[in-house]
C-alpha cells in the first residue's frame, strides 16, 4: 500500500478529533489554568517536629481541656481529651488570631486620656464602671480592686452569684428556650446526666435542644412569664400567677399540656432554666425547691484582694444617665447586656472604652475600641461553669504569640486606678495552694493528686501545663433560687455566630450546610 | 496480612448535630472555606448532617440528624466505574476509595454518579485568611483548583499509623492510632470506627445488629457506612428520601 498525502492530512485529522474524546486536553485546559496562574495558588503546610501541649478552652465557661498538636510552636489542631471532646467552635481556637476582620489598631494613650478626662468632670452621682462580660476570674478581682480604688467606681457583671446547676440532682428539667442541649454548662456533663433527667424544652423555635428534647412546647414569642405564671397558679392550688386558661390563650399552648407540665415538675427534683431569667422564673423555682440549684464556694483569692475589691453591682442597680466611663471587657463574653440598655445608664457624652477582639459587638457603638487577645493568645483562667457545682481553677495556656498591638484589658483598667495587677494569676494560685483544698489533675500523665501533697511550685508548673484544681466535694446546702441581671442575655450557638469572632472553617455549619442558622 | 474493610457505624439516634465532626474534618484535612457568597452546593464538607423530620406538625413532629459521608462503596463503585482518569479507587488492602486529585480532571462524572452527593468540586483555589496557613495539618496537602475531593477516611491519620506501626517493628497498624478526626471528635460516641472484616471489633458487631442499616441500599453498592436507629420513620427516610419527609 501506497501512503498518499491525502492519508497524511486523514491520518492527522482522525488523530486530532480521537485525541478530543480523550481526556488529554481537558487535562491540558486545567494543568495550563493552574501552571499560568500568577498568585500563590496552594499553600504549603509548614513541616517540622510534632509537640503535644495541653491548655483549656476559653472560648466559654466549660473550660474543656484541650490537646494541642503543635509543629514546632504553632499549633495545628486541637482536641478534646477522653470523656471531654471540643466542641465545634473549640476544634476551631487555633483560628482565630487570624480572623480577617480582627480589630489590629487602637488608641491605647488617647482612651486613658478620655478616661481620665471624664473621671475629673464626673458629677457627684455620677460614676466610673468595669462591665465585666465574663465575672469569676482572677481578672474579675483585678477589675473589681481597681474599681474600688477609684472615687465612684462600679463593677458591673453579668450573672455574677447564680448558684450552680447539679444535673445529676434533677429529674426534670423545664428550659425556657436554653440551649441544654447545645452547647449550655460543660456538654460533657450534660451529656453524662442526660439519660437521668427529662427535658422539657419551651421555646418558639425548633431549636437543636428542641429537637432532641424530649418534649417540645412550642409556645408563642414573648410568654414564658405566662407560662411560668400559669404553672405556679396550677401548683398553688390557684393561690398565685395566672389561671392555667389565661396561660394557655397567651402562650399557645394546650390547657392539658401546661396542666401536664406542671404535674411533672410537681414530681420532685425539678428545676426551671430561662435565657432570659426574670422574676416569674425565679418565683417558680424558689416554690419547686429542687435538690439541682445547689451553692457553690468560690475559688479561694488572697485576702488582701477580698479586703479591697468593690462590691458586684448589678446592673439594673445602677441609675440611669449616671456612668461618666464606662470600660467594657469583650475580650471574653459569656453573657450580654443589649446596647440599648447600656445606652440608658450612660450620662451624655459618656466615654466608653471597648476591649475587643472584633468590631461585631459593643465596638460598634463605643468612642474607643482596643484591640484584645483572643484565645489561646493570652493566660486567663476560666470560671466554673454554671453546672459546675464545685469551684474550679484551671487556665487557658497561651499557645500563640498576641500580635504586638494588644491591650491588656486588666493592666489598663489597673494602671488607671493605680493598682498593682502584678502577677495576679500567680498569686490567685498561690492563694489556692495555701487553702490545701481539693484536688489538682494533670493532663500529661492523667494524674489526680491532692493539692495538700502539692508544693506551690509545683502547683503553678501543673496549672501551667494544662492541669486543672477542683475544689474538694462537699454536702452541696441549697443554693437560693435569685434572678440574674433582668436585661443580661445567654450566649446561645447563634449569637456566638453572630457576635464572633469565629473560625472561617464554622462556615461549614450554616453556610456549606444548612444544619445551622446564622442570625 | 488479611485485608481490612473499615467502615463506620453511626448512630442516629445519639447525634446531636452538634456539627463538631464535620468541622474537626475540615480541620484535620486542610478544607478551606469557601468565599462570601457561596452556598451549600459549592461548599465542601467531606461529612455533613442534614436535620430530618417526620413530616408532621406538633406535638406529633420528631426530628433526627443524619451525618453524611462518603459511604466508601464496595460493590459496583460508582464513582470509580465513571472516571475516565481512573483517580479513583478502591484500595483492596484498607476497602476505602481514594481519590486522587492529581489525576482528576474535573469532569465532576463521579460527583453525578455518586448516589449519596458525597463528593464536591474545588471551585476556587484553597485559601485561607492571611496566617492561618501556618495552622494547616502537616499530614495533608491541600487540594488545587479544578478536582473533586471527597471523605478519605483521614488517610494521613492512616499513614501516621502505618509509619508508628512500622517503628515498633509491626505490620499491623495498632486500631487505637488510627481513628478518623470525626470520630475523635463525635461528642457522644454517636460514630464508631474499626474493621468490618475483624468481628471482634465493635463497628463489626454494631454493623449486624437489629436497627442497623445502609443508605439506598437498595442501589447494591455494598456502602460500608452502617446506620443505626430505633425509630422507624427513619429507617424509611434513609431507605428513599423524600421532599416531605427530609430537608437540608
Amino acid at each position: 500500500m501506497k501512503a498518499t498525502r491525502r492519508d497524511l492530512f486523514k491520518f492527522a485529522a482522525g488523530g486530532a478529533a480521537g485525541l478530543a474524546l480523550t481526556p488529554m486536553p481537558w487535562r491540558l485546559v486545567t494543568d495550563t489554568a493552574l501552571w499560568s496562574e500568577n498568585w500563590p495558588g496552594i499553600p504549603r503546610p509548614a513541616r517540622g517536629e510534632i509537640r503535644t501541649r495541653f491548655t483549656h478552652c476559653a472560648l466559654c465557661p466549660a473550660g474543656c481541656p484541650v490537646k494541642a498538636r503543635c509543629v514546632g510552636d504553632q499549633p495545628v489542631s486541637l482536641r478534646g481529651l477522653a470523656g471531654r471532646p471540643l466542641c465545634a467552635f473549640g476544634l476551631t481556637g487555633h483560628h482565630l488570631p487570624y480572623h480577617a476582620n480582627r480589630v489590629s489598631r487602637g488608641d491605647p494613650e488617647g482612651a486613658a486620656q478620655a478616661v481620665r478626662a471624664a473621671l475629673s468632670r464626673r458629677g457627684a452621682n455620677e460614676s466610673v464602671a468595669v462591665l465585666d462580660l465574663r465575672p469569676g476570674r482572677t481578672a474579675s478581682w483585678t477589675y473589681r480592686r481597681a474599681m474600688g480604688a477609684l472615687p465612684g467606681g462600679l463593677y458591673l457583671a453579668a450573672q455574677s452569684g447564680l448558684p450552680a446547676i447539679d444535673l445529676r440532682a434533677a429529674k426534670t428539667i423545664l428550659s425556657f428556650g436554653v440551649p441544654v442541649l447545645d452547647g449550655w454548662g460543660t456538654p460533657a456533663n450534660v451529656l453524662a446526666a442526660r439519660a437521668q433527667f427529662r427535658l422539657i424544652e419551651a421555646e418558639a423555635v425548633e431549636s437543636h435542644t428542641a429537637m432532641l428534647a424530649d418534649e417540645w412546647l412550642p409556645l408563642r414569642e414573648g410568654s414564658q412569664d405566662a407560662l411560668a405564671s400559669g404553672i405556679r397558679h396550677i401548683l398553688t392550688a390557684g393561690a398565685a400567677g395566672i389561671p392555667s386558661g389565661e396561660a394557655a390563650e397567651r402562650s399557645g399552648l394546650p390547657e392539658a399540656t401546661i396542666v401536664a407540665v406542671a404535674q411533672e415538675l410537681a414530681r420532685g427534683d425539678a428545676v426551671v432554666l430561662a435565657r432570659e431569667e426574670t422574676d416569674a422564673v425565679t418565683e417558680l423555682n424558689r416554690m419547686l425547691g429542687g435538690r439541682a440549684i445547689v451553692r457553690r464556694r468560690e475559688a479561694p483569692a488572697p485576702f488582701h484582694w477580698t479586703r479591697t475589691a468593690a462590691p458586684v453591682t448589678r446592673f439594673d442597680a445602677v441609675p440611669d444617665q449616671s456612668i461618666r466611663a464606662l470600660l467594657i471587657d469583650e475580650s471574653v463574653s459569656d453573657g450580654y447586656f443589649p446596647w440599648d440598655a447600656v445606652e440608658r445608664k450612660l450620662a451624655p457624652e459618656a466615654t466608653v472604652v471597648v476591649f475587643a477582639s472584633s468590631r461585631a459587638g459593643y465596638g460598634a457603638h463605643a468612642g474607643f475600641v482596643l484591640p484584645a487577645a483572643v484565645y489561646p493568645e493570652i493566660a486567663d483562667d476560666i470560671p466554673a461553669a454554671i453546672d459546675s457545682t464545685a469551684a474550679t481553677f484551671r487556665l487557658a495556656v497561651p499557645l500563640v504569640e498576641a500580635p504586638a498591638t494588644v491591650v491588656n484589658p486588666t493592666r489598663f483598667v489597673a494602671e488607671l486606678a493605680g493598682v498593682d495587677a502584678g502577677d495576679a494569676l500567680r498569686e490567685r494560685a498561690n492563694a489556692i495552694e495555701q487553702s490545701g483544698r481539693g484536688t489538682v489533675l494533670s493532663y500529661t500523665d492523667s494524674r489526680s493528686t491532692p493539692l495538700r501533697d502539692i508544693k506551690a511550685d509545683a502547683f503553678w508548673k501543673i496549672l501551667h501545663e494544662g492541669g486543672c484544681w477542683e475544689d474538694e466535694a462537699r454536702d452541696q446546702s441549697p443554693g437560693e433560687p435569685r434572678a440574674s441581671a433582668p436585661a443580661v442575655v445567654a450566649m446561645t450557638w447563634e449569637m456566638r455566630m453572630a457576635r464572633g469572632p469565629l473560625s472561617p472553617l464554622v462556615t461549614k455549619l450554616y453556610q456549606e450546610s444548612n444544619l445551622r442558622v446564622r442570625t | 496480612m488479611k485485608a481490612k474493610q473499615y467502615g463506620m457505624t453511626i448512630d442516629i439516634d445519639r447525634c446531636t448535630g452538634c456539627g463538631a465532626c464535620m468541622v474537626a474534618c475540615a480541620v484535620e484535612n486542610n478544607v478551606p472555606p469557601v468565599p462570601e457568597g457561596a452556598n451549600d452546593r459549592k461548599g465542601i464538607t467531606w461529612i455533613r448532617v442534614f436535620p430530618i423530620n417526620n413530616g408532621a406538625e406538633w406535638p406529633g413532629r420528631q426530628s433526627a440528624f443524619v451525618p453524611v459521608l462518603c459511604q466508601q462503596c464496595g460493590e459496583h463503585t460508582p464513582c470509580v466505574s465513571v472516571c475516565p482518569q481512573q483517580a479513583v479507587q478502591v484500595d483492596p488492602a484498607t476497602g476505602i476509595v481514594g481519590q486522587m486529585p492529581e489525576r482528576c480532571l474535573g469532569c465532576r462524572y463521579c460527583m453525578a454518579a455518586c448516589p449519596y452527593h458525597a463528593r464536591y468540586f474545588n471551585w476556587w483555589d484553597p485559601s485561607w485568611p492571611a496566617g492561618m496557613e501556618k495552622a494547616l495539618n502537616p499530614d495533608v496537602a491541600p487540594r488545587m483548583r479544578g478536582v473533586v475531593e471527597k471523605c478519605n477516611f483521614c488517610h494521613g491519620r492512616w499513614h501516621a499509623a502505618k509509619q508508628r506501626a512500622a517503628a515498633r517493628g509491626q505490620q499491623e497498624i495498632d486500631p487505637a492510632d488510627y481513628v478518623p478526626a470525626c470520630v475523635e471528635a463525635c461528642p457522644t460516641g454517636a460514630i464508631e470506627f474499626g474493621d468490618l472484616n475483624d468481628s471482634q471489633s465493635t463497628v463489626a458487631r454494631t454493623a449486624g445488629e437489629d436497627h442497623s442499616f445502609r443508605l439506598l441500599e437498595k442501589l447494591g453498592t455494598d456502602p460500608k457506612i452502617h446506620y443505626r436507629s430505633k425509630r422507624d420513620w427513619v429507617r424509611r427516610v434513609a431507605a428513599a428520601p423524600g421532599k416531605e419527609e427530609a430537608h437540608g
